[in-house]
């Protein structure tokens, strides 16, 4: 734990750091809150899609040769590698739909509710607004893409 | 740079990737593929991937530009939440590999348009 | 923050047991202490932790001015959640089965003794998004001899942003926050929005440049934890998402404030002075009628309001 010096005591540096905030969505133990959630599962689909966006780039420069493209092939057959390019497409298909979410939210404001005189129960505009269904939706799409994934990966 | 033009470039390449990687796993999807493949396996077979090079190199070329900048730029973001002291290291990485990466993946498609 | 059981709230368990994180500057010691503390119908995690430090240690420090979540002393973190310990009815937090109540102080603020921690981090990223009216002549504000004119519906688009009490609980929930000390955090961030959108303001471009940074608002993620805590019902996360467009089209060149508001200046028609009747019924108690009629009131009305 690092501290600094502050006339006589020291102070206590209180913060649960990158991999905390970034990994565990119960970080804040709070009802009523699928957005952090999302936030941690945007957060590692992207880097696992980044992980493979990187190989992928290697891998694919073997094309160019005809005999090492079918051997690289051969090597990446196998039922692990079909298993982890399963978890990368359901990647992609969360990353990519609550992407579009996001844009929508971040980039052009919408789906967070109007400012207004706070009522009882006192749930904000943002929590049960436009980008609430949408995460639902978001969600609900993503397990359907990821099984649909599956079926054509595996039984294609 | 300021931060929002780096910002703004990450929203516009995440537009142009729902569309560019649509079309790339699209690709893959046997009967809607417009490389068609007989099967799922045979979409990854040495003619259809050189198809895929010959006839839609320019996807290829954007995608793995927008793609880059979008991850390398999404984990520079995180890498600056990390350690915000380092920005300048941080910033220097990121250039640095997304030049390498790009200029790695492109030489493979000129490599197959030249042969 | 929305409470499940709103204006129903069961009995509390006889007695709790308070965890209470506690930690001691000069050794440097961090460690948990458990208290058992005798309830009442209504008791507040507050009420708890004073009757810790009343009863059983003295040495137990918190912050706490108003005990009624105006002044934003006391958050702190109960049972994993950034809360207001005078807004907290233990009976929300405990229950007969599990009647533990956890007390953290607040995360991402450095820790100053117990449960104390030091807000000038806060308050400064608070101070550099200029939290006042900025006019191009500030003369205007300092020298002020008329109001600014405002309409409710321009007064609603602020207004909710404006209840911020500065408790911290929204940084202290915020998972940027978490790691990078520099960020602006959701509560400096909604104000730098709440004075942008300000129809009486002018500054809109000095805020854009201070939040438009690589710890401003584009570290925001939209977690939305800041607005699921907010004991004020403030929605920094709503107002951080706005300010982005406003920060993105601005960068385009494609926002501009609509409208500034023109200062009030003086009335097109002077007011009526008129002689006050007192009531000669229902007096108040200790009216002396016959002071009354000895000292009259004169009351200026507008000329619009007499002949309503």
């Amino acid at each position: 734990m690092a501290s600094e010096e502050r006339g006589r005591g020291r102070l206590l540096h209180n913060m649960p750091g990158l991999l905390q905030a970034s990994l565990n969505p119960w970080l804040v133990r709070v009802r009523n809150n699928p957005e952090r959630l999302a936030f941690v599962l945007h957060r590692v689909t992207g880097v696992i899609i980044l992980a493979y966006l990187v190989a992928h780039i290697f891998v694919t420069s073997a094309t160019v040769d005809e005999a090492l493209w079918e051997s690289v092939m051969g090597a990446l057959s196998g039922p692990l590698s079909r298993v982890g390019e399963w978890i990368v497409a359901g990647a992609v298909i969360f990353h990519g739909l609550n992407g579009i979410r996001l844009i929508l939210v971040e980039f052009l404001g919408l789906g967070v509710g109007r400012p207004e005189r706070p009522k009882p129960p006192y749930v904000p505009p943002s929590l049960r607004s436009g980008q609430r269904k949408g995460l639902y939706l978001v969600f609900a799409l993503s397990l359907a893409g990821w099984a649909l994934a599956g079926v054509i990966m595996f039984a294609g | 740079m300021r931060a929002s033009t780096l910002q703004l470039l990450q929203y516009l390449s995440a537009m142009a990737l729902v569309v560019l990687l649509g079309f790339h796993i699209i690709e893959r999807v046997p009967g809607l593929s417009p490389l068609t493949p007989e099967s799922y396996e045979e979409s990854l077979s040495y003619e259809v991937v050189r198809r895929a090079y010959k006839e839609y190199w320019w996807v290829l070329a954007l995608l793995l530009a927008a793609a880059l900048f979008h991850g390398l730029n999404g984990l520079r973001g995180i890498l600056l939440e990390w350690r915000p002291a380092a920005h300048r290291v941080i910033n220097l990485v990121f250039v640095a590999a997304f030049i390498a990466l790009l200029a790695y993946g492109l030489r493979t498609i000129a490599l197959h348009l030249a042969g | 923050m929305a409470e499940k059981e709103w204006g129903r709230l069961p009995e509390p368990p006889r007695e709790v047991v308070l965890r209470v994180k506690r930690y001691d500057p000069e050794r440097g010691r961090t460690w948990w202490q458990e208290y058992r503390v005798p309830t009442y119908r209504g008791m507040t995690v507050l009420d708890a932790l004073l009757w810790v430090k009343e009863n059983a240690d003295p040495s137990l420090s918190m912050r706490y001015s108003c005990r009624m979540g105006v002044c934003g002393s006391c958050g702190v973190v109960v049972n994993g959640v950034p809360r207001l310990a005078c807004q907290t009815q233990i009976a929300a937090v405990a229950s007969r089965e599990n009647p533990v109540v956890t007390v953290e102080p607040l995360h991402n603020h450095p820790v100053v003794r117990d449960l104390v921690t030091d807000f000038t981090a806060f308050f400064e990223k608070h101070r550099r998004i200029i939290p006042h009216i900025v006019r191009r002549d500030m003369r205007e504000v300092e020298e002020a001899e008329y109001e600014f004119l405002m309409t409710p519906d321009e007064h609603l688009s602020i207004y909710q942003y404006s209840l911020c009490i500065m408790c911290g609980l929204c940084y202290s929930a915020c998972p940027v926050a978490a790691s990078d000390p520099e960020y602006l955090g959701p509560q400096a961030l909604a104000q730098a929005y709440r004075f942008i959108v300000d129809v009486r303001d002018e500054g809109y471009d000095r805020r854009i440049a201070i939040v438009d940074t690589e710890h401003g608002c584009h570290r925001c993620h939209f977690a939305a934890t800041c607005s699921a805590v907010c004991p004020k019902d403030v929605d920094p996360a709503a107002a951080i998402q706005r300010l982005r467009r406003i920060v993105f089209l601005r960068r385009l060149g494609l926002w501009r404030k609509r409208k500034v508001a023109p200062l009030a200046g003086p009335l097109e028609k002077p007011l009526r002075r008129i002689r006050a009747e007192y009531p000669r019924h229902n007096l108040v108690e200790g009216a002396d009628p016959e002071r009354q009629a000895r000292e009259p009131v004169d009351i200026d009305f507008r000329e619009e309001w007499l002949r309503e």
